[in-house]
């Protein structure tokens, strides 16, 4: 898309370029400066019909963000099955979660049944942005769920946490894929539900949730884990076993051992460094008395134990957010 | 707080107001000791009117403690007198001075206080507005209509009051969405999907690049209430703040200090390839003289630059 190089701002009059039918003005224009001349030019590239789709399918191809995004959105409003494909490469090939979204959307919006087959897995996708994208676009393809399965994603892409839980049990293997979402808010409504519904065969994944990164979700889980079964003095040996988030015991032991001061600046204590340039004078002054290597003979065992200290240190700041 | 290491002396103010030493009394409000704070605050207070010029000039200086005591004062000696400066300290930038502020005038039981307390109400910190409406209360004031009951409730946090009231609580949760607090900014955003009119579509399409990733989740729900097209939604996500290393300063860092380019890039490991290389380089000063050290080391360098470059730029991005 050599031809959005060296594109001047100012302010456009889209109404005009949709009059002329100057459509590689308007593309251009999807990556204007003002967001809303960027909404002007797509909302007017939509209305320009088939004439506009050759380029608007070039301009899915563009490096720019916002002019993929707007390309998309006039696409969606063209509605010309010409672009059912290129748009599905889209979702396959883009790395930008917007741009992935606005794809999934724009095929619903295009009505072609040929996007269903590969909108249906999306509804099991780990981001809930396609899948919420997903059950809005099989929503205007007039797509019904055929099975079970089908039924219990449809339902968690649209957050619709009431409907699941009085599906009951049949839920649970579903909830237990979609718990992989790397948003946390999500899972902690999966937890939630699975304590409602106290299905016995959630324990595994309660199990899973009690070792989760976030304290939210691990709470939520302590909360579900009582009504699915799991026995009580198990809890705590379960959140013991979670991910840590805070400083790493060992590394900043590691680096207090080899450079006094820096494992308390990795553990967030300000003062870790002019401990650090303090004891490196003091090892450089010392070098220069008594050769290369006695200082450190000398330093080791006194690191050694700070080292010590620092461990502790960091293994009680890894426990507070528990 | 590193000026709590510098001792000071706290300032005795059972002596001060023996003597009735106003001056002294209000460099007495900037203690960081909030009980000799307190004290000074009530000992003002107690002496009454003949302190007010003083305080009235102690709000212009620039420590906010001595802005906070000094607004106290002027609230328990309730001279309507300092109404207009109080009025003034609401645009102050401390959000503390403004919540003190607002709740001073509620103390003036003046006619005069009650529009800054209505400004109150449309303040980005919630401190701020629940103290507005608490003081209006206080000075007996009745909002007029839908939308002043609206700014009240949305001043007050009464969610389900605003849901009730429908499009007259756009305004005021419009405002709320600007809020700091990103709770706030998610119960503002979770009522005007459930009001679910089409004026709020812009305010939503906006908050859809909110710092908060749960406010942006929120405005997805909420826009499809609103009748905003699902094809705008990703637009308005792209808004969002991203937080992403740059991959030419890890590289560029990583060139000139090895190690640190790491360190940049949040890996623990960074500081010690650092000082590790620091040592190399020593060492081979001393063995191979400066030239022969850096025909040597650039090479390396340049790897390590590399390296970091291409670390940052394959950095997974914050999930939206």
């Amino acid at each position: 898309m050599t031809r959005l190089h060296g594109f001047v701002s100012g302010v456009p009059d889209t109404v005009h370029l949709k009059e002329a039918g100057d459509i590689p003005s308007l593309i251009r224009h999807l990556n204007h400066a003002d967001p809303s001349v960027r909404w002007h030019a797509a909302d007017a590239l939509g209305t320009c019909g088939g004439t506009a789709v050759p380029l608007l399918l070039e301009a899915l191809h563009s490096r720019l963000v916002p002019v993929r995004l707007g390309a998309l959105e006039a696409l969606g409003a063209i509605r010309d099955l010409r672009a059912v494909s290129p748009v599905i490469d889209i979702i396959n090939h883009d790395t930008l979660l917007e741009v992935q979204w606005a794809a999934v959307l724009a095929l619903g919006e295009i009505g072609s049944p040929d996007a269903i087959p590969l909108l249906v897995p999306l509804l099991r996708d780990t981001n809930r942005y396609l899948r919420y994208g997903a059950a809005i676009a099989l929503g205007r393809l007039g797509w019904q769920p055929q099975n079970e399965a089908d039924t219990v994603y449809l339902l968690i892409a649209r957050q619709d946490w009431e409907s699941v839980r009085h599906l009951g049990a049949a839920a649970t293997p579903y909830l237990s894929i979609i718990f992989r979402d790397n948003d946390p808010a999500t899972r902690e409504g999966i937890v939630t539900v699975l304590g409602q519904m106290g299905d016995l065969q959630a324990q595994a994944l309660c199990q899973t949730a009690l070792k989760d990164k976030s304290p939210y979700v691990r709470w939520k889980a302590v909360l579900a884990s009582m009504n699915c079964g799991l026995a009580s003095y198990d809890l705590p040996l379960m959140v013991a076993a979670r991910e840590r988030t805070g400083p790493d015991p060992a590394a900043a032991a590691l680096l207090n051992f080899f450079f006094l001061g820096i494992g308390y600046n990795y553990i967030g204590k300000w003062w870790g460094f002019p401990v650090f340039m303090t004891y490196m004078s003091i090892l450089v002054i010392a070098q220069l008395a008594m050769g290369p290597f006695l200082p450190y003979l000398i330093a080791y065992p006194i690191t050694a134990i700070l080292g010590i200290h620092t461990y502790y240190l960091a293994e009680r700041m890894s426990d507070a957010g528990m | 707080m590193l000026l709590d290491l510098i001792p000071k002396r706290k300032p005795d103010v059972g002596a001060l107001i023996k003597k009735r030493d106003i001056p002294g009394l209000i460099g007495a409000l900037s203690c960081r000791d909030p009980i000799v704070q307190s004290a000074a605050v009530h000992a003002l207070g107690d002496i009454g009117p003949a302190a007010v010029g003083p305080l009235i000039l102690a709000l212009k200086g620039k420590n906010r403690l001595l802005r906070l005591g000094a607004i106290g004062a002027l609230a328990k000696i309730k001279d309507s007198g300092a109404v207009s400066a109080l009025a003034d300290m609401m645009k102050d930038p401390g959000s503390e001075v403004r919540w003190q502020a607002v709740i001073a005038l509620g103390e003036m039981g003046s006619r005069e206080a009650i529009a800054p307390l209505l400004l109150g109400l449309e303040d980005p910190d919630k401190y701020v507005r629940f103290g507005s409406a608490l003081s209006l209360e206080k000075n007996g004031y009745q909002p007029s209509g839908e939308t002043g009951w609206a700014w009240h409730y949305a001043a007050m946090q009464d969610w389900d009051r605003l849901r009730a009231m429908g499009v007259s609580a756009l305004a005021p949760l419009f405002s709320l969405l600007r809020d700091t607090d990103s709770d706030v900014r998610v119960r503002a955003v979770r009522v005007l999907g459930e009001i679910g009119n089409r004026e709020a579509g812009p305010a939503l399409i906006r908050s859809l690049g909110d710092a908060d990733r749960q406010v942006r989740w929120e405005a997805v729900l909420a826009s499809q209430k609103c009748g905003v097209p699902p094809m705008y939604l990703p637009r308005g996500l792209y808004q969002r703040p991203r937080i992403q290393k740059n991959p030419l300063v890890a590289g560029f860092l990583n060139f000139l200090l090895p190690g640190l380019g790491y360190g940049y890039l949040g890996k623990w490991w960074g500081i010690m390839i650092f000082q590790i290389e620091l040592q190399i380089t020593l060492w081979l000063w001393k063995a191979e003289g400066e030239n022969n050290s850096y025909l040597l080391l650039y090479p390396l360098y340049i790897l390590l630059a590399v390296h970091a470059w291409y670390l940052a730029k394959n950095m997974p991005e914050e999930p939206a």
